[in-house]
């Protein structure tokens, strides 16, 4: 338990330093090149913080606010593409999110996903993606949230 | 009304060819529904966050052509708009063409009706088309 809660310290140190260094630095930040608006806001609309889910198969809903969701590939201001980042931390935020099993891509503009989770305690956190799945300039994601499956 | 979009709708799945709806095709199994708010929902001062939700598609902004994605429209105190035409662009049709997921409503108080129409890139709804249950929501009086 410690080392978890030693690790989400640093993480969350991490993620506070690259916001800090993108605010400060602006055009030198740690991101990506696409901008996004100061006022967007990303979220997972299900499951909540500490939810309990009862079935190993749930629906993610991905919740956005103020930008706009396009498919991987298309090239427009203020839209992206989510991921879904599970049992992981944040990635690099200067480069191409990876795609692996721990980082699920939604390049096809999906808005919401299914998972199948074995038994026990997950992180679930949220990523949008530029049309390269560079993360944006400032990063664009939600909180890191923990739920359990039964 | 409500017949002709039975109607339509039966005739798209049966007759692909001869349905009166647009080009661009929806799987079979595409939906989009409101997350929020809930069917006769009951919404104080009537200003709110109305959440869109996508199944089995893809958002893309208006004027992006990608097979089986679209954007949002989220209809008003109005029926249903013809399925083989863009769809109006005025205060009972909100377009979400810049790929939103959610949009902010603000309504006067008394009993409105909402529905969502996904469209493709030149907002005309797809083959079959996809759209959500309507629903009624209350805003009280001040």
């Amino acid at each position: 338990m410690g080392n978890g809660q030693a690790r989400k310290e640093t993480m969350k140190t991490i993620t506070t330093s690259i916001a800090l260094g993108a605010l400060i630095f602006g055009g030198a930040a740690v991101a990506g090149d696409s901008p996004a608006p100061k006022n967007a806001y990303l979220y997972i609309g299900w499951p909540n913080n500490g939810e309990v889910i009862r079935k190993n198969n749930f629906r993610v809903w991905f919740g956005l606010r103020k930008m706009g969701v396009a498919p991987a590939g298309i090239e427009k201001p203020m839209t992206g593409h989510h991921h879904l980042i599970i049992d992981a931390p944040l990635p690099p935020m200067d480069e191409e999110i990876p795609a692996d099993k721990n980082h699920i891509h939604f390049g096809k503009g999906q808005t919401e996903t299914r998972i199948t989770l074995p038994p026990g305690t997950h992180t679930l956190q949220l990523l949008l993606g530029d049309h390269d799945h560079v993360p944006h300039n400032p990063p664009m994601m939600s909180q890191k949230i923990t739920v359990t499956v039964k | 009304m409500k017949k002709y979009i039975m109607v339509t709708t039966m005739l798209a799945a049966l007759i692909p060819g001869l349905v009166i709806a647009g080009d661009s095709p929806a799987p079979d199994n595409a939906k989009v529904y409101f997350i929020w708010p809930k069917n006769g929902a009951t919404i104080k001062g009537g200003k709110f966050w109305a959440r869109f939700g996508l199944r089995n598609m893809g958002i893309a902004p208006a004027g992006t052509e990608k097979k089986f994605t679209g954007h949002h429209h989220l209809i008003i105190d109005a029926e249903l708009p013809p399925f083989d035409e863009e769809i109006p662009s005025d205060r009972n049709h909100v377009h979400y063409g810049k790929g939103y997921s959610e949009g902010r409503v603000k309504l006067p108080p008394g009993k409105h009706t909402l529905q969502l129409v996904f469209a493709d890139h030149n907002h005309v709804p797809h083959n079959p088309p996809v759209f959500s249950k309507k629903i009624t929501i209350y805003v009280p009086a001040n």
